[in-house]
């Protein structure tokens, strides 16, 4: 019946056209790899009437509307591929039939591909973290964004560097005026720090040599003269610092004049120069200069490079969260940051800098979905849970960092985040662990004698943040497995079935057989999420915070952390799960070459990255998961280093 | 943000009577003349108040239609206030309502703009329409302090859902001042009450006003304005932002006119009331935000109504929580678990019991609100008389995800303009839209459709 409709809207649509008229490949489609999918996927499920899963593949009779919804397709590979289509119960395809569905697929989406775009990267202000950094780089001064501004949404691959969500609104207006003054005034108060900004302050005691001082004798003219020079000293370099790049003529006037005019206000004020700098300074740190990045577009529909002061920025915030340091403005300044060799030589400079560890601070938090346990409304029971103390849980977090980052730039193998014979402990931890012979409160670098620890799905951070505040969620942490390694997220149940969490909530109060029945039961709704449970189960001995346990503690019942993949691998408790999940590395390297793109560019990861993500997830699998090799593809990437306008023409007087 | 700072009530127990001199003095209207604000025509006020994860619905519908009911045990708590209520049954939030997208997100961000939003992880983000709290700010906004106020208690959730491909942005959003740009919420305490208040405090205010603050505004919009002429269109949009919020402080920080408007409300009682919360905030502050849930609410509740009732703004919105909102309730009695989990109970009869038991406790905090804005007082009225204050959820049963038959309550009578004290039934599925024209107007803003409205909901307007 469909099928007819198939020919008749074919028949309508092509009125005296004939097959014969479209070109080979359109015909090998119709007569080849179209039937498969109608057979496969069209006929029981996804067509114009079940819409099963919300997917109609039926209108996907022409190549072009494949090409036009490319991720819609790569998914539906990935979905093949890892067995998860068609369902349990549905007949599998034949090897000849999934080989031919591939390589026509892709051949199609390669097609599409051909045509390189780097994707467009709207300005974007600086996060909340970004901000502190920066500060502190610019002033000495650590201050404590996170604690003043409102907490920045994320977006694309789950990031809070993300350009669209990154809002500027009044209320954020208000808070930057407010934390200009904070912190030029705490730099003021820091002798030393403020003595690195301005040299020639004239809050020194002594300041006979004072640079504009010694024009004293010299008139009017000549002191103002000199006064202005001394302030050009000192404001240029930070605003330089601060935007980035070379100052505009006007910029650099302003500056100066503003200067001036606080200068001429307060003529009693023995530090009126000082005082004059810092109202300047302050401008600096509430000028969209400084906290938006954004890159000058070219009138051209092509992509091109970014220019190197914009390419400083890039590298700085991808790899140290902030703004470039001199000797990067230096490079950019040298043009040397469109040469692929000199970039690469900046990119290993700064991966030996200890502001890296921000990068992995930040990328971990967000991407482990730690971040989540600073979130009140999440917070752990301290009634069940009476160990789990603040302290405790930065303990946790900061072992999830210093782990994270020690695959960065000690060992420099990335797939030690999934299994690794160490970790980062002080005494609680380790208490907390149950691991003996950790003294101290500083964490620390320590070997394990078992594989109960070592890598992200033993750490208490990961295991906390992946659990209800009263209990464990088998659920929760499978569904944190396949999104968070795997990059394979689950579907969302159909609507009206309760969520996935909350479809197995009471395992603990229950004896073991009841459980059994509960874990092995096909929920019906949820259309095979077996395998999420599965892999939830499997950390089923870390009880809610993180803790080793053999059994649950009610009933003393049994824990069954057995579980199979869709495509077959068994495995039982944490150990063995570590190695299933090594052994579908090729699917770790591309979520994490995809996160740490989106990471990098602050933008969606969508179809047309296809290439880059697969050769950046080819480099780990071929470099053996190695992080220099991998952050420098990253930057070498297309999509780092190129740029496109955007389209929409300007309007030139404002 | 300075520690060890020492609360107001620490030092009122040190040093005893010797702080009573600046209180005292803080008493006597300084050049203000307090029968200028009661002469100025009573504004009205709007406020809205959003809990996630919806109700138990057996606990919930009143007994009784029309003005001949009886309040159901979740609503319980409100009984002072029956005659102030309007409980409207069968609403529904019909655009929202698309099968096979997510259960919440959908909902959430919705539930006062009344469409459908587009499904982004961030790149499109478009509720498709201004909410309603915004549209009544963008009336009267201009004439106060701030066009609104948006409050919550739990910060943005971070990360993107990639479960159902939608940023979690959406579910921490129900005021949207533009489709694509949704408001910013104040979730501490103390950034709140400062915002507001903190130049009224004695001791507070000396020399902090910066005498250069308007000409640093100045140059920041030149350099704005600058970038600007260099910009893509889309790129323009955030130069636009920037310059938009500039524009909004600078009205409000620098514009003396406006702060001496605002101080002007600043009526004895007001300051009073000032004072007393003080004390409040800088505990809290102390204690390093390590209260229970329930004080940190009603503060927040607190200045949320000071806000109102100094006519800082006439429009406020607050958030119970984001969508999902996971809270532990386990310091209630009998709950044992937390809030989205209980709201999926599978007709569990405990999991119900806790489930009624977390609404009500939303309840009783709303109700503390409401007794807040009756005892304040504006000339012969209320502040509850002059308000309307939206209480609801974007769901009905947790269990089941719809947006049908919406837990629904109105409060205060909005200057006379809103006939409280009856509980309504409406045929199914009447558009929720339909009650947001009917506020709207009642808040004097003239319009005549709202979402998918199909007419003004009069049963409600006196």
């Amino acid at each position: 019946m469909r099928r007819f409709a198939l020919l008749i809207l074919l028949g309508l649509g092509l009125q005296s056209l004939v097959a014969a008229d479209y070109p080979p490949d359109q015909r090998h489609y119709w007569r080849v790899v179209q039937p498969i999918m109608r057979k496969h996927c069209n006929e029981a499920c996804h067509n114009a009437d079940d819409k099963k899963g919300g997917l109609n593949l039926e209108k996907y009779d022409f190549i072009r509307r494949i090409q036009a919804d490319g991720e819609l397709f790569t998914d539906l590979m990935q979905q093949i591929e890892d067995g998860s289509m068609p369902p349990q119960g549905r007949p599998r395809l034949t090897p000849m039939e999934k080989d031919t569905l591939f390589t026509y697929i892709k051949r199609y989406l390669n097609d599409a591909l051909s045509k390189p775009d780097p994707g467009l990267i709207p300005p974007r202000r600086l996060s909340r973290r970004e901000y502190q950094y920066a500060v502190e780089d610019l002033t000495g001064y650590s201050f404590p964004a996170r604690a003043f501004f409102p907490k920045d949404p994320s977006g694309g691959e789950g990031f809070d560097n993300y350009a669209k969500t990154l809002y500027i609104t009044p209320l954020l207006m208000e808070r930057y005026l407010e934390a200009a003054e904070m912190i030029i005034q705490e730099t003021a108060c820091a002798v030393e720090e403020w003595e690195k900004i301005v040299p020639n302050s004239s809050k020194k005691v002594l300041r006979p040599f004072a640079l504009w001082g010694k024009q004293l004798w010299g008139g009017e003219v000549a002191k103002t003269q000199a006064r202005i020079a001394a302030a050009e000293r000192v404001l240029y370099p930070f605003a330089t610092r601060a935007y980035r790049r070379i100052l505009l003529p006007a910029e650099e006037e302003q500056l100066i004049n503003f200067f001036e005019e606080v200068y001429a206000q307060l003529p009693k004020d023995k530090h009126r120069f000082d005082n004059g700098i810092a109202e300047a300074l302050k401008v600096v740190l509430v000028s969209p200069n400084f906290l938006i990045r954004q890159e000058g577009d070219r009138p051209t529909e092509l992509p091109y490079l970014v220019n190197d002061f914009e390419m400083a920025s890039r590298l700085s915030f991808f790899l140290w969260s902030s703004i470039p340091d001199d000797e990067l403005l230096e490079a950019a300044y040298r043009q040397e940051l469109q040469d692929s060799s000199l970039l690469k030589v900046q990119v290993q400079r700064m991966l030996k800098s200890p502001k890296v560890k921000r990068m992995a601070e930040s990328f971990a938090a967000q991407w482990l979905d730690i971040d989540k346990l600073s979130d009140p409304s999440h917070s752990v029971d301290g009634d069940k849970f009476p160990t789990y103390t603040p302290d405790l849980e930065a303990f946790m977090k900061e072992e999830a960092v210093q782990y994270f980052y020690h695959t960065l730039t000690e060992s420099q193998n990335l797939l030690e985040l999934l299994n690794g014979n160490y970790t980062f402990l002080n005494r609680p931890l380790a208490e907390h662990y149950g691991i003996e012979g950790v003294e101290g409160l500083a964490l620390r670098k320590v070997m394990l004698g078992s594989e109960k620890r070592g890598g992200i799905l033993g750490m208490g951070s990961v295991l906390t943040a992946s659990s209800l505040p009263t209990r464990t969620s088998p659920v929760l942490r499978g569904k944190w497995v396949l999104e968070k390694v795997l990059g394979t997220p689950a579907k969302a149940p159909p609507p009206d079935v309760p969520e996935l969490e909350a479809a197995k909530n009471t395992h603990e109060e229950m004896t073991l057989r009841e459980l059994l029945e509960v874990h092995r039961e096909d929920p019906a709704g949820l259309g095979g999420h077996q395998e999420m449970d599965d892999l939830g189960f499997a950390l089923e001995n870390y009880d809610a915070i993180g803790r080793w346990r053999e059994s649950y503690k009610p009933q003393l019942a049994q824990i069954d952390a057995s579980g199979t993949l869709k495509t077959g691998e068994s495995f039982d408790g944490p150990a063995q799960l570590k190695e299933v999940l090594k052994g579908k590395k090729h699917l770790f390297a591309k979520n994490l070459s995809q996160k740490f793109l989106g990471f990098a560019l602050g933008r969606s990861i969508n179809f047309k990255d296809y290439k880059t993500v697969q050769s950046l997830a080819d480099t780990l699998l071929e470099e053996n998961f190695n992080s220099t090799q991998f952050l420098e593809s990253v930057v070498m990437s297309y999509p780092f280093r190129y740029k496109i306008s955007d389209p929409v023409v300007v309007e030139d007087d404002f | 943000m300075k520690k060890n700072q020492i609360s107001r009530r620490t030092m009122l127990q040190g040093l005893g009577a010797s702080m009573a001199i600046p209180f005292l003095e803080a008493m006597v209207p300084v050049g203000i003349d307090p029968s200028r604000y009661y002469e100025k025509n009573s504004p009205k006020r709007m406020a809205i108040f959003y809990f996630p994860n919806g109700v138990r619905e057996d606990k919930w519908t009143p007994k009784g239609w029309g003005t001949n009911f009886e309040l159901s045990p979740t609503l319980k708590p409100l009984e002072a206030f029956k005659k102030d209520l309007i409980i409207l049954s069968e609403l529904k939030n019909n655009l929202v309502d698309v099968r096979g997208t997510d259960g919440h997100y959908t909902k959430t961000a919705p539930f006062l703009s009344c469409f459908n939003i587009t499904k982004t992880t961030g790149a499109n983000i478009n509720v498709n329409g201004v909410s309603m709290d915004q549209l009544a700010a963008q009336h009267v906004g201009q004439q106060t302090l701030f066009p609104s106020l948006e409050y919550a208690i739990d910060p943005v959730k971070g990360g993107v859902d990639s479960n159902v491909g939608y940023t979690r942005l959406y579910g921490s959003s129900i005021s949207w001042s533009s489709p694509n740009q949704p408001c910013p919420r104040e979730i501490d305490p103390v950034h709140a009450f400062n915002r507001l208040f903190r130049r009224f405090v004695p001791g507070k205010s000396q020399g902090t006003e910066n005498p250069f603050k308007k000409s640093v505004l100045d140059i920041v919009m030149q350099d704005a304005k600058r970038l600007n002429k260099h910009l893509g269109a889309a790129d323009q949009n955030k130069m636009s932002e920037y310059l938009e919020s500039v524009r909004s402080v600078e009205k409000r920080l620098v514009s003396d006119d406006k702060l001496k408007d605002f101080e002007a409300n600043i009526t004895p009682d007001i300051k009073k009331e000032l004072l007393r919360l003080n004390v409040r905030v800088e505990d809290y502050a102390e204690l390093n935000g390590g209260v229970d849930i329930t004080t940190k609410v009603r503060l927040m509740m607190d200045i949320n109504a000071l806000a109102l009732w100094s006519d800082a703004t006439r429009v406020s919105s607050f958030m119970f929580g984001n969508s999902v909102s996971n809270r532990n309730f386990t310091f209630l009695d009998g709950v044992t678990g937390n809030h989205h989990t209980i709201s999926h109970h599978r007709d569990n009869a405990n999991l119900l019991d806790m489930y009624g038991r977390i609404n009500y406790w939303h309840t009783e905090q709303f109700a503390y609100f409401l007794n807040r804005l009756s005892q304040m007082k504006e000339g012969e009225k209320t502040l509850l008389e002059q308000s309307m204050v939206l209480y609801g959820s974007s769901l009905r049963d947790g269990n089941r995800h719809r947006p049908t038959n919406l837990p629904i309550v109105v409060a205060g009578q909005a200057g006379g303009s809103l006939k409280t004290g009856q509980n309504l039934n409406f045929p199914k599925e009447t558009p929720l839209a339909n009650l947001y024209v009917a506020m709207l107007q009642a808040f004097d803003v003239p319009v005549e459709r709202f979402g998918d409205s199909e007419r003004v909901l009069t049963e409600v307007l006196a």
